[in-house]
Order: structure tokens, then C-alpha cells, then sequence
């Protein structure tokens, strides 16, 4: 398992392989050891965009024309590597760009500022259960996220029935998804997501999935997926996986990176931001409170 | 420093991101790489189209029977329209312009109804409405049938050798549809009154092509308004439902002491083909202008 046998996948990843290509110095080494490559990485959201615009919104907005209180920087120069073997934690409050990060190392987003390079496979575990085709089978939904996830048919089919098994959703698997229960649902897009066998594993607090049972199941294949990644970014707010799991962490807060170390240090610090946090609302109540009551 | 074709396929750098025509060439190397994507979208969907009702995939042949009854019914009932063989004379336009419908209406929806799987998965967002448009392949050709059912039992005084031109005016058609159903997809994406909007324009268009009546009638106007009667004759489907009848029902006035179907106009379809070429490399390139945004905006 070497990053330089070609995946079988035609995947969205190997689309941008071309890129590679012609007027760009080639990489001196393909197998660099660095896993990703991070550099002053910023996303910005355009907030008139990105609500559900009408025609009707978006004329009054133009003559309104306000570029800077407009946009948004979800993540702002945020630069790490990280080298095979490595796991990292990202950590923060809500709303600190982790879910962005991810989705931007998935190359669902595309940066708008910085770079990415990416060495091998990957794999996100975002995907449970997106966009189920509710009139089509189990089955067929199976085959369908595989081709979205741009893994090759043969591969798939493979694959068919240890998901299957995996889902563990019997009979149904030849139902049409509307029938399912929010529990099938969740089993069987946990059993397409883990199906994988990725060099990098983006992992987003999707461990809490079905009943008792399953769940111990899904945990101990995340384990196992994680094991044989050459590489793991993990998005958590249980610090408990982070100190048991990774080697490193960072500490997001407001799109920026914080703080970096070892996975102890960080889980500190951020406890430490947390509660101050939570002391600041407190007093910030407490000195509202007087004036209301 | 061959190398770097060898580069493995997972290896991914944003910084190396294509403009202009490379993003029309990407375009292209993506739904080949993905064509079985497409293939699997296309049959969910005509699956689906299926489900749940009692005819399932025959509505894809009633269905356009069913639009020429009605308009048979109101043209030649209600406007008494005297023209011969009036069934063959608007399916002829009927068939190609529910294609075009179908197509685009399904395309305008079908990023944004995808919103769940683009925020989860990278993928090739163009996929999406080629899919849209190979669905609406299949639905014309399922009508192709119904063409030759009827040609065969009712009209068959009018089948000639000129039947054969009908891929090559689908040909240009397809590549016109795809243009706009690029085009209306990713708008969409920004501006979701795009799908109300363009029912009223598409029935607009209906009426203001030479579908329900023939091209004498626009040759009528042009001879009134000749500037009007330019601009009709520069609407895509004045070429299309023009070129379609010629080959399946003949001229609308039939010249002296010949009835039937006659070749059509091909320096007028060539042109149109030519246009929505270019079009079409507009549509593919302003698609993938918008797509970064498509996960940030749904």
C-alpha cells in the first residue's frame, strides 16, 4: 500500500490530477512524505450570496452595494503539513471553520485564498447517508454514492456486499430508501462511507450512528479505517478521541489557527478558552440581569 | 521530466486551478471520466419517472400522444383549422419541443436539488445537468417511437426518405438544449426564481414558434413587418420545428402537384448548429466559472 499505486477510483481527486500537468513545475518527489500541505488557507464566504436569494433581494442588495461588511472569512491563513502517520485533531467552539476546513480539504470548497496539496487517496466521512435518492433501492443507492464518490464500478460491486452485510438492513436492501427507518438510513450511509480504504481520512464527528449496537460497531470500524490511514484529520468536540486518537491538535477560533501541539497542551488550552468563555457570557448576563429584572 | 504523467491520480493541488478553455476541457474530461455517473442518474431517474403510477414508462409514449390530442382537438375544433393532416403537422414540432422542455426544466433543478451531496462530496457539478439532458434523450426517443407507430398506421402516405435527417436535426437541437440547460442550471443555483420564471417563458416560446401553425404564417408577417419577421426566423426553433416538418409532414403549402415531405433547410441547420456549438463552449465555461461557489451558496 504504497501512495504511489494509482487508486482505481476515477474520483474527483484524480479529475484534478491534469492539473499537475505542463506549465507547473512538476513535484520533485511524488512521494514527499507529506501527506497535506496547508498553505495560508482561507475561505471567505460572500454573505449576500449565500442567502436564498430571489431576483427581487438581489436588486435591492446592488443598490445597497457594500462589499466589506458582506463577506466573511470562515478560515483566515491557516497553514499546517501533515506527514504520514500523522493524526490531527481540529478542535474549537462552534462556528470556528472546522466543519470548513474539512470541507475544504475534501475539495468540496474551493480556497480563496492559499493553496492545498493534497498526496493520496482521500476519504470523507461527511458523506453519511447524503443524498439518498429516496425512490431508489438500497441497492441501487449503493451503487449511485459510489459512482458520486468517483469509485469505479468494479470496485463497487466488490464492495456490494460486505456493505450490505455491514448495514446489516436484510431484506430491505432491495426497497426503495423511502421505506427505510431513520436508523437503516443512517446504517447503511455509515456502511457506504466506511467502505473505503483511504491514504487520508477526514473524519467529522460521525460516530454517533443508530442503536447501541451498531454504534459500538461503527466505532470500532472507525478504529480500524483510521489504523490503516496513512493519515487522519479529525473534526471532535470529545476530547476524550482526541487525546486517545491523535498525536497532534489544533485549536481553531474564528477561522484562525491558535494554537498547535500535542494533543494534552491543546485539549488544555482550549478548555481553558471555554471556560473563560463561558465566564465571560456569564458576567455578561449577570450585568444584563439588574438592568431587566 | 516526462514525469508527470505519472503522477497518481489522488495527487490534488489547489493552487493549479484552470481558466478559460481549460475549464471547457476539464469540463469534457470530467463527464467522460464520469460517464457512468451520468448513466446511473439518467436511469434513476427514468426509473423513478416509473414509479408509482399504473402505466409506469408508457406515459413516455402516451404522453406526447395524449399533448397532440389536445391541441388537435382545441386547434381544429375551436380555430377549425383547415389544414391537412394537422395530427403529423404539429407532432412534428410537439415531439422536439417537449424534448427541449423536459431537458431543461429538469436541468434548472437539478443542482439544487442535489444540495445535500455537494456539500458532502467533491464532485463534478456538470454532471448533474447532463444527466438532466440524457434523460431527456431517452424521453425523445421513446417519442421517435411513437413517431413511427403513427406514421406507420395513420400517415403512412407521408413517410419518405427524408426521415433520415431527423438525427442530424436532433443533433443540432441536443446541442443547443445543452447550452441553455447549462446555462439555467447554474443560475439557478444563485437565483432560484429561474425555475418560475422560465415555465412562463418556455410556454412563451411555444407560442411564438412555429409549432401549432407552420412557417407560411411567419412568412405572412415577415411580409407585413419584415423586421418582426427576421427576428421569428432567428429563433432557434423556428429553424428546428421548420426542419423537423419539412422531413416528417412536408412544406406547411405544399407546391403545385407534389404533397409530402422535402429536405430540409441545411444551410439554415448548419448555422443554427455552428451558433449553438459556440454556445454551448460559453455555457460549459460559465458553468464551471460558477461551480467553486455551488457548495458555499446551496
Amino acid at each position: 500500500m504504497s501512495i504511489e499505486t494509482p487508486p482505481a477510483a476515477p474520483g474527483p481527486i484524480e479529475l484534478s490530477a491534469d492539473r499537475l500537468s505542463a506549465d507547473r513545475p512538476p513535484p520533485e518527489n511524488p512521494a514527499a512524505p507529506h501527506a497535506i500541505d496547508v498553505q495560508g488557507l482561507g475561505v471567505r464566504y460572500n454573505l449576500r450570496l449565500t442567502r436564498k436569494n430571489t431576483l427581487r433581494t438581489t436588486f435591492i442588495n446592488a443598490f445597497r452595494r457594500k462589499e466589506g461588511d458582506r463577506t466573511f472569512w470562515a478560515l483566515k491563513d491557516v497553514t499546517f503539513k501533515l506527514v504520514h502517520g500523522e493524526s490531527l485533531a481540529v478542535i474549537g467552539p462552534n462556528g470556528a471553520g472546522k466543519s470548513t476546513l474539512l470541507q475544504a480539504l475534501a475539495g468540496i470548497i474551493t480556497p480563496s485564498a492559499g493553496t492545498i496539496d493534497v498526496r493520496g487517496h482521500m476519504s470523507s466521512l461527511l458523506t453519511l447517508g447524503a443524498g439518498f435518492d429516496q425512490e431508489l433501492s438500497g441497492r441501487d443507492n449503493i451503487l449511485l454514492a459510489g459512482a458520486f464518490m468517483g469509485i469505479e464500478h468494479a470496485e463497487m460491486t466488490r464492495r456490494l456486499n460486505s456493505i450490505i452485510d455491514f448495514a446489516d438492513i436484510g431484506e430491505f436492501i432491495d426497497a426503495p430508501i423511502k421505506t427505510y427507518s431513520s436508523g437503516m438510513r443512517a446504517r447503511l450511509g455509515f456502511s457506504i462511507a466506511t467502505s473505503v480504504d483511504p491514504d487520508i481520512l477526514l473524519l467529522d464527528e460521525v460516530l454517533a450512528t443508530g442503536d447501541q449496537v451498531f454504534r459500538a460497531k461503527s466505532k470500532a470500524r472507525v478504529l480500524e479505517l483510521a489504523r490503516g490511514a496513512k493519515a487522519i484529520v479529525l473534526v471532535t468536540h470529545d476530547m476524550g478521541w482526541v487525546t486517545e486518537f491523535c498525536n497532534r491538535a489544533m485549536l481553531l477560533e474564528k477561522g484562525q489557527v491558535v494554537a498547535e501541539g500535542s494533543p494534552e497542551e491543546i485539549v488544555g488550552i482550549h478548555q481553558e478558552h471555554s471556560e473563560r468563555t463561558k465566564a465571560e457570557q456569564a458576567a455578561k448576563l449577570a450585568a444584563k440581569a439588574p438592568g431587566t429584572g | 521530466m516526462q514525469m508527470t504523467q505519472e503522477v497518481p491520480a489522488s495527487y490534488r493541488n489547489t493552487a493549479l486551478r484552470p481558466r478559460g478553455i481549460g475549464l471547457i476541457t476539464e469540463a469534457a474530461r470530467e463527464i467522460w471520466s464520469r460517464r457512468r455517473l451520468v448513466g446511473y442518474l439518467v436511469r434513476a431517474d427514468i426509473k423513478k419517472k416509473g414509479a408509482d403510477t399504473l402505466l409506469g414508462n408508457l406515459w413516455w409514449l402516451v404522453d406526447p400522444l395524449l399533448q397532440m390530442l389536445v391541441y388537435l382537438i382545441l386547434v381544429s375544433v375551436i380555430f377549425a383549422r383547415p389544414q391537412p393532416d394537422y395530427g403529423l403537422f404539429i407532432f412534428a414540432a410537439i415531439l422536439p419541443w417537449k424534448w427541449f422542455t423536459s431537458s431543461v426544466n429538469d436541468a434548472i433543478t437539478s443542482v439544487t436539488g442535489q444540495e445535500r451531496l455537494i456539500k458532502q462530496i467533491a464532485f463534478p457539478k456538470i454532471i448533474l445537468p447532463t444527466a438532466s439532458v440524457g434523460t431527456g434523450i431517452i424521453n425523445f426517443s421513446f417519442g421517435l417511437i411513437v413517431l413511427g407507430a403513427l406514421l406507420v398506421l395513420v400517415f403512412s402516405h407521408r413517410i419518405s426518405v427524408f426521415l433520415v435527417w431527423i438525427p442530424v436535426i436532433a443533433a443540432v437541437q441536443l446541442v443547443f438544449t445543452i447550452a441553455v440547460a447549462y446555462v439555467l442550471s447554474g443560475v439557478n443555483v444563485f437565483f432560484r426564481d429561474v425555475g418560475n420564471i422560465s415555465r412562463h417563458l418556455l410556454r412563451l416560446w411555444f407560442y411564438l414558434s412555429p409549432a401549432l401553425y407552420g412557417a407560411a404564417t411567419v412568412e405572412k408577417l415577415a411580409e407585413q413587418y419584415p423586421s418582426v419577421g427576421a427576428l421569428a426566423k432567428l429563433n432557434p426553433f423556428y429553424i428546428l420545428f421548420t426542419a423537423y416538418r419539412d422531413v416528417i409532414y412536408g412544406p406547411e403549402v405544399a407546391a403545385a402537384g407534389s404533397t409530402g415531405p422535402v429536405p430540409p433547410d441545411v444551410a439554415a441547420l448548419a448555422a443554427l448548429g455552428g451558433v449553438s456549438l459556440l454556445l454551448m463552449l460559453v455555457a460549459v465555461w460559465f458553468f464551471k466559472r460558477l461551480e467553486p461557489a455551488f457548495a458555499k451558496v446551496l
